[in-house]
């Protein structure tokens, strides 16, 4: 144990020093509004994204091991070797390539369809990572993924995979990251088509545009809550049918109009009418029922009647 | 006679009766020694003295006749029912009794401890099975009813026509409340309502008729079902109260009367006192199916009822409690696909509040006291309008085809109400995979979006409670919630005390909820970061406590059922202080619900302690004379005629003894119920018959058993004009050591006597052992405290 600490207290050292060594102004500014974005929204992977983005993390890829090398002198064995740095570095840049994709299609969300790929090499690069078998005899789960406290790879790739899960991509692409699925493409191309169809008809009386597109909105929503049961969606298609939805029920104001108010108030009142008629009735009509009284046998003599009453007054 | 107390108690006012009824007892005064005289001269000419008794009557109720004082008055709450008797918790000490306790071995009692185990285990066991079916009969019929609604609204909402739809709601709704309230209203109505108040009074030593019996519980079960689905503002946890109960006096009995089977199983409990411990436990299994609070179920069973207690029927009624639970969750867990997943119990499942936002600060309490104060004056309105509206119920609404109407017509409106109120709610919410909407309706909202409104009306009652404290904050606009708990305030206090079988629990717990939100949205609003610790969720259960609270007026049992139900115990201060306070609040103006209800029934309820200032009053003044007293070996037809008597239908006789010297007065050695007598009537347990024919069966415990609890009465029992002349011999059979008080004992020290034996005669003898009076039930339940001073309450038939 006191070995381990002394190396997390070494390792934290050396960072310092090399903090201390390599920080010019762009670092600092980049690392700060880093840490404010952290701050502010501590839950929002964007605030992961541009840690990830801040130079601190790119430039340093050979540097740090090499300064890693300068500054400290661990046994050959403490270090990761050659392998596994290579698949971190792979790591990164794939990490690095997911993030962007994923922050630029964030909105409007198309985060399955633009980053399954990177994605998909993502997950390739970390598993080759956390496997156990590796050629050359040589496992880098330990060296990079619990050798310290923070394991920040695991958490790195924790983050973005719980975001996948959210995200529900996984059913809307096919296995192996090789392309959307059919269901995905069909209802992407029918959302299209309605959005055409709003284009068209935009310009002018809105009503138009809510009776002519009706049929292709109508079958867009069939198809929706038809994947809904089916669970085969995910967010991109959640987003665009609520883009959708919001357009026709909101900009176009093609929602139903309450036009009843009438015949419904016409029926409640009726309905709230009936029990005042039954209750006056029942009371007009029906017989109030009586109750007989029994007089009880009750024993009494005159003493007691009269103490009863010298006690009370 | 009554009169006297009343005119005491009422000296303040000129009351034009009290001045009247002056003669009355002096003249009863004067002619008081005459029959008792006679009782101690000729005892041996009984039918001399009854009938002298008999025409003493006569007289008076002439008289009162002549004085023109109204005999028949509406009814209203301060009567006390004759139909009402008491149950025999007091053991028969009687010669078999002894005789079968010196027969029984030491392994016969191991046995009846195991079998009362047995039995517990069972209670627990069909109550839960039981609450189960209750609870997926409804979803499963909730949720046809409302997918058929919602795709009628759907329909109707592109193409026009929603008052059509508003009329198949209420049609449906009509019709589903018929079929429950036909069955409670033509073939049990005593399966009415919650059935707790019932139930009360039978743990309190009433015995209600009916109430124990299968069809009752048939009836309450397809009753409550038909209820909840029929949409009325109800719920199905009271009734599972009653069901419990009638479980266990069923179960415990080993046989149906209804059924005619007898399993010759488990009938040393064919008494009422090991049937009354067993409903106490089926009760407290009940509480535990509905709300998964198997400790909240016992201390419900000691608040409401059980007088009597002690440490092994608490432990037997906490296993009954525990296995009511567990056996619902066990059997849910398959409805819900999740086999052998025991975690999810209870009929009403409140969640888990476990967020941080469900933390509470010390500032907050407060808060909660207040929202106690409101609910307890909430809960006092209600139970004032309740109270009118029974009345009237009561006096007009008597007939069973006008209760059918009734009810149905309060299904109706209440699917209009909500529907109306649906339709013109404008609060949309966006369609959200965490609230999870099992019906949503769109309506007028725009696509992707439902009308929350409709979450709280358009479901069964229980999801909306949930709903009311687990969705986020946001879901409910503070205007639909206002509008919805002025409505929903008003349609359950209509809707309970209804000819269906329905509790008013859930429907107290969601209009607390709803006020309790809206609370906490305002303060969220009003206050400085006021949004981080005013979750809405936790000002929903604080509401819901203390609205239920203001209602029922429970306190311990309220407060452990609360807190198992929302299993966090943190919410143990803030749920007592709030139901404290509501209870605080609520009595100062009207009794809790449950009691109200008791009172109008015209139920003999013995409270805890006799009426304050009633010290002055004695057994003399209490008690009921003269008493029909029966000799140790009494002539046949005497009995006969003693027990025919239709105008005076005791139950309970003393039996007196005549003294060696014939001027001696007769003493009193025993006493005999008419349950007994008739069972000794049936088998003809004459001397006559004993002496010719030896060979004759002694007659056991078993047959005094075999008759309970439904003893035939005196008309079906024929008696040949030979046999009338017999003699009885009931040494053996009366009990031979009944309490008995002085004179002069004062009415508290009787109370206390009678509550706490659980007694159902209470012999008044004189210095020399003679009997004068005889204290019972309704004697004592007839003084109570009223606004005036001491009033007492008048017998009445009903």
């Amino acid at each position: 144990m006191s070995i381990h600490k002394n190396c997390y207290f070494l390792l934290i050292l050396v960072l310092n020093i090399y903090a201390l060594v390599s920080g010019d102004g762009i670092n600092v500014s980049a690392s700060d509004s880093a840490d404010t974005l952290t701050q502010s929204s501590p839950y929002s992977p964007a605030a992961a994204v541009v840690l990830v983005n801040s130079p601190v993390f790119r430039k340093p890829d050979v540097d740090s091991i090499f300064s890693l090398n300068l500054l400290s002198s661990f046994p050959e064995d403490e270090e990761i070797s050659v392998y596994c740095s290579d698949l971190l570095h792979i790591f990164g840049q794939r990490y690095v390539t997911y993030v962007n994709c994923s922050v630029n299609s964030s909105r409007p969300v198309k985060v399955c369809q633009n980053c399954y790929s990177s994605y998909g090499s993502l997950t390739e690069i970390y598993l080759k990572i956390s496997s156990e078998v590796v050629p050359g005899n040589e496992s880098c789960r330990d060296s990079i993924l619990r050798n310290d406290r923070l394991m920040l790879v695991y958490l790195l790739y924790n983050n973005l995979e719980d975001i996948w899960g959210k995200s529900d991509c996984a059913n809307c692409v096919t296995k192996g990251f090789h392309s959307l699925t059919n269901d995905t493409l069909y209802f992407m191309s029918s959302v299209n088509q309605t959005l055409t169809c709003f284009e068209k008809y935009k310009e002018g009386n809105h009503t138009e545009l809510c009776k002519s597109c009706k049929n292709t909105y109508r079958g867009l929503n069939e198809l929706y809550s038809r994947m809904e049961t089916n669970k085969t969606m995910c967010i991109d298609i959640e987003d665009v049918m609520n883009v959708t939805r919001k357009l026709w029920s909101k900009e176009y104001n093609c929602s139903f109009p309450r036009e009843e108010t009438v015949p419904v108030i016409a029926v409640s009142s009726f309905m709230l009418f009936l029990p005042i008629i039954f209750y006056l009735s029942s009371f007009l009509h029906s017989e109030q029922k009586k109750r007989k009284l029994i007089h009880p046998k009750r024993a009494r003599s005159y003493n007691t009647l009269m103490n009863i009453q010298d006690k009370l007054s | 006679m009554a009169n006297i107390t009343k005119k005491v108690s009422w000296s303040s006012r000129a009351d034009e009766s009290g001045v009247t009824a002056e003669g009355t007892p002096l003249l009863n005064g004067s002619e008081q020694p005459r029959p008792s005289r006679q009782l101690s001269r000729d005892g041996i000419f009984q039918v001399g003295r009854l009938s002298t008794v008999d025409l003493e009557e006569e007289m008076t109720s002439e008289e009162e006749s002549l004085r023109g004082r109204p005999k028949e008055i509406p009814h209203n709450e301060k009567l006390l029912s004759l139909k009402f008797e008491s149950l025999d918790y007091d053991n028969i000490e009687n010669q078999l009794f002894l005789e079968e306790e010196r027969r029984m071995s030491y392994m016969g009692f191991r046995c009846l401890e195991i079998s009362r185990w047995v039995v517990c285990g069972l209670i627990g066991f069909l109550t839960g099975l039981i609450a189960c079916f209750i609870d997926i009969a409804v979803e499963e019929l909730a949720g046809m009813k409302y997918r058929v609604v919602k795709e009628n609204i759907d329909n109707f909402t592109e193409v026009g026509g929603l008052s059509i739809s508003l009329i198949l709601w209420a049609v449906l709704n009509s019709a589903i409340v018929m079929m429950g309230a036909i069955l409670v209203a033509f073939f049990e109505p005593i399966a009415a309502g919650s059935g707790i108040p019932q139930i009360k009074c039978y743990l309190n030593g009433v015995k209600i008729p009916r109430v124990v019996r299968l069809k009752t519980l048939v009836v309450k079960v397809c009753g409550v079902i038909c209820s909840v689905v029929g949409g009325l503002a109800v719920g199905k946890e009271g009734p599972m109260i009653h069901s419990g109960a009638v479980v266990a006096a069923g179960v415990s009995q080993g046989r149906s009367t209804s059924l005619k089977r007898d399993f010759k199983i488990f009938e040393y409990f064919r008494r009422d006192t090991e049937k009354r411990d067993f409903v106490s436990a089926g009760a407290a299994a009940g509480v535990s199916a509905a709300f998964g609070a198997p400790v909240g179920g016992v201390l419900f069973s000691l608040e409401e009822g059980a007088s009597f207690w002690n440490q092994m029927l608490t432990w037997r009624i906490f296993f009954a409690s525990m296995i009511s639970t567990f056996t619902l969750n066990f059997f849910l867990s398959f409805y819900h696909n999740k086999p052998g997943d025991l975690s999810n119990p209870g009929l009403i499942n409140f969640g888990r509040f476990e967020s941080d936002s469900g933390a509470y600060n010390l500032y907050e309490i407060p808060l909660f006291i207040a929202m106690g104060a409101f609910g307890g004056l909430l809960g006092a309105l209600f139970n004032k309008l309740n109270y009118w509206l029974t009345i009237f119920r009561i006096r007009y609404v008597h007939r069973p085809c006008l209760q059918v109407m009734e009810a149905m017509l309060v299904a109706a409106v209440t699917a209009a109400v909500s529907f109306t109120m649906i339709y013109f709610s404008n609060d949309c919410q966006p369609l959200g995979s965490e609230n999870k909407e099992k019906y949503p309706l769109q309506l007028f909202c725009a696509d992707g979006e439902y009308n929350s409104m409709a979450t709280i009306f358009f479901n069964t009652p229980e999801i909306s409670v949930r709903s009311l404290f687990h969705t986020q904050a946001g879901t409910y606009d503070p205007l639909t919630l206002s509008l919805f708990t002025i409505t929903y305030f008003f349609l359950a206090c209509w809707t309970y005390g209804l000819a269906v079988s329905a509790g008013v629990f859930i429907p107290a717990l969601l209009i607390g909820a709803a006020w309790g939100r809206l609370f906490g949205i305002l303060l969220a609003s009003i206050t400085p970061n006021g949004s981080i610790w005013a979750d809405p969720g936790k000002y929903a259960l604080i509401g819901a406590a203390a609205q239920l609270g203001g209602v029922v007026r429970m306190t311990l049992s309220l407060t452990v059922i609360m807190m198992e139900a929302t299993g966090n115990v943190t919410y143990g201060l803030p749920i007592m202080l709030v139901l404290m306070t509501a209870k605080i609040v609520g009595d100062y103006f009207v009794e809790g619900l449950y009691d109200i209800h008791i009172k109008l029934q015209s139920v003999p309820f013995l409270h805890w302690d006799a009426p304050a200032t009633s010290h002055w009053l004695t057994a003399r003044e209490v008690m009921s004379a003269p008493v029909t007293c029966l000799n140790r070996i009494e002539k046949v037809g005497t009995i006969v005629d003693v027990l025919s008597n239709t105008s005076t239908n005791h139950n309970g006789f003393p039996v007196v003894m005549q003294g060696a010297d014939s001027d001696e007065p007769s003493k009193l050695c025993g006493l005999i119920l008419r349950s007994q007598l008739i069972v000794l009537l049936k088998h003809k347990v004459f001397v006559e018959l004993a002496r010719s024919r030896l060979t004759q069966r002694k007659l056991q415990l078993k047959d005094f058993r075999d008759a309970y609890p439904r003893f035939p009465p005196i008309q079906s029992i024929h008696v040949s004009q030979d046999e009338r002349e017999c003699m009885m011999d009931l040494t053996e059979f009366m009990n031979a050591t009944p309490y008995t008080v002085p004179l002069e004992t004062s009415l508290p020290r009787v109370f206390k006597l009678f509550r706490a034996l659980g007694l159902r005669h209470l012999v008044v003898a004189d210095d020399v052992n003679r009997v004068v009076g005889l204290v019972t039930r309704k004697d004592l339940a007839r003084y109570h405290l009223g606004s005036h001073g001491l009033e007492e309450l008048q017998l009445a038939q009903t």
